[in-house]
């Protein structure tokens, strides 16, 4: 996994976005399911490929089932591909589709925990933590266990775990499930400036109906990716 | 800033069910093997009385919670733990912090469970009874979290642990038997130590020797199999 930060100048708003950010060529991914005489083989990607580059917000669309977490995960380095190459260059950010946290610790906990991980100091973590805790607004929880949060405050942290950092790179697996539409409209004006600032960011999503938000949308069907 | 794991120890310390559960299960085994274990070991065709009996009882409830809460420090944050590893704390980092959290766990477990058999039963040798249970939690520890790097479900994960715990408490000395494959468990020299320390005598260095090495053996196996589930699977 490559996770040597690339220190890359923020792109001025409607630059074109040249320098890429992720590359992912001839993903094959197959998994085995059940047991002999009833084994199979489910062929999930089959050679896909796409590419995002910094200051873009890239789409990744297809039905249930049709391999779009498989992708990311791969992407993201928690799943092994059977072929196929990834580059990635500069900080990554990643926010699973479902969160990923610790029942018993709380949202502040979380913060510092994924600091410690991020290499940030005390300072950066508390004006980070401080920024994304107003961002989503879910100040008043920073004290509360996960298993006090409801799901959508728990998606909340999801993604600002995913954010504090400001990664080169944004990878956000339906990132808005549970949110309420307020959220969900704050979370479009989020990527939006990030992405002019220079993120690149890629978004899984099963709504076609976001393509206007989107620079370019991949739809992965027959576990190949198409631009359309 | 450093990272300690002091989080992990956290999150099972603010279980109230976990935390009630060191009490009661130590209390459970010690007061329970002192009045039937004799009964039960005559009819394994084995022998173990008395102070012996609470003495192993202490160790078995150690190695009881030890092998739930290793299965469970790997299972329930598996996913987690990865995508704080790929975050950039590295999966090394994770599972030295993982261990460590394993390790106080089994200090704190050992220390009730040699409470309750102070307190109900009285240790004839305190240092050797001690070690000798924190022994046990540290090979469930290993047995555990191995288990756990295998087994995701938390009822297939909790059954073997439990099956192997039977298998090794049954066989163990003063049980079923002294040959064979009864040798080969995992807690058959700590059971040895134990036993004497509850009879008031020591151990030979042999048996010293080979309880430190299955408990070394055990906490490389649980560090092996906490960095194997943190980390990233890119190539």
């Amino acid at each position: 996994m490559n996770r040597d930060p690339i220190e890359a100048p923020a792109r001025p708003a409607n630059a074109p976005a040249t320098e890429t950010a992720l590359r992912a060529a001839g993903i094959e991914k197959s998994f085995h399911r059940g047991v002999p005489p009833r084994r199979r083989r489910i062929e999930v990607l089959k050679g896909a490929s796409l590419e995002v580059r910094r200051g873009e917000l890239v789409g990744l669309v297809g039905e249930n089932g049709s391999g779009k977490s498989t992708l990311m995960k791969i992407v993201v380095g928690l799943l092994e591909r059977d072929a196929g190459t990834v580059e990635r260059g500069g900080k990554l950010g990643y926010c699973p589709q479902t969160p990923l946290l610790w029942e018993k610790l709380t949202v502040d906990e979380h913060f510092e925990l994924f600091a410690r991980a991020y290499e940030l100091d005390p300072e950066k973590t508390a004006s980070a933590t401080e920024s994304l805790l107003a961002e989503l607004q879910f100040e008043r929880y920073r004290g509360y266990r996960i298993e006090e949060l409801s799901g959508g405050t728990r998606q909340k942290l999801n993604l600002a775990l995913a954010l504090m950092h400001e990664p080169d790179l944004l990878l956000l697996d339906e990132p808005y499930s549970g949110f309420d539409w307020e959220t969900y409209l704050r979370f479009w004006e989020m990527s939006e400036r990030r992405r002019d600032e220079g993120m690149g960011i890629l978004i899984v999503s099963h709504f076609l109906s976001e393509r206007e938000r989107l620079d370019r949308v991949y739809e992965l069907r027959d576990g190949r990716c198409r631009e359309t | 800033m450093a990272f300690s794991g002091a989080e992990f120890l956290r999150e099972h310390l603010r279980a109230r069910l976990t935390l009630a559960m060191l009490v009661v299960i130590p209390a459970l085994f010690v007061l329970v093997s002192a009045s039937v274990l004799g009964e039960f070991a005559d009819a394994l065709g084995g022998s173990v009385t008395g102070d012996s009996a609470s003495a192993l009882g202490a160790g078995w409830a150690a190695a009881f919670l030890a092998g739930a809460l290793g299965f469970f420090q790997v299972s329930s944050s598996r996913d987690a733990d990865r995508r704080l590893a790929l975050a950039g704390m590295g999966a090394a980092r994770v599972a030295v912090a993982r261990i460590g959290a394993s390790i106080l766990l089994g200090l704190l477990i050992t220390v009730v469970a040699f409470l309750t058999l102070w307190l109900t039963a009285g240790i004839a040798h305190p240092p050797h009874a001690f070690a000798a249970i924190l022994i046990f939690a540290l090979i469930y520890i290993g047995i555990g979290t191995v288990v756990g790097s295998f087994l995701s479900d938390p009822l297939e994960g909790s059954l073997t642990v439990a099956f192997i715990f039977l298998i090794d408490a049954f066989s163990g000395p003063g049980m079923s038997g002294s040959g064979g494959v009864a040798q080969l468990m995992p807690t058959r020299k700590a059971a040895d130590v134990l036993i004497a320390a509850g009879a008031g005598q020591g151990s030979p260095a042999s048996d010293w020797i080979a309880v430190g090495l299955t408990t070394l053996g055990a906490l490389l196996l649980a560090a092996v199999a906490f960095w194997l589930s943190a980390r990233p699977r890119s190539a």
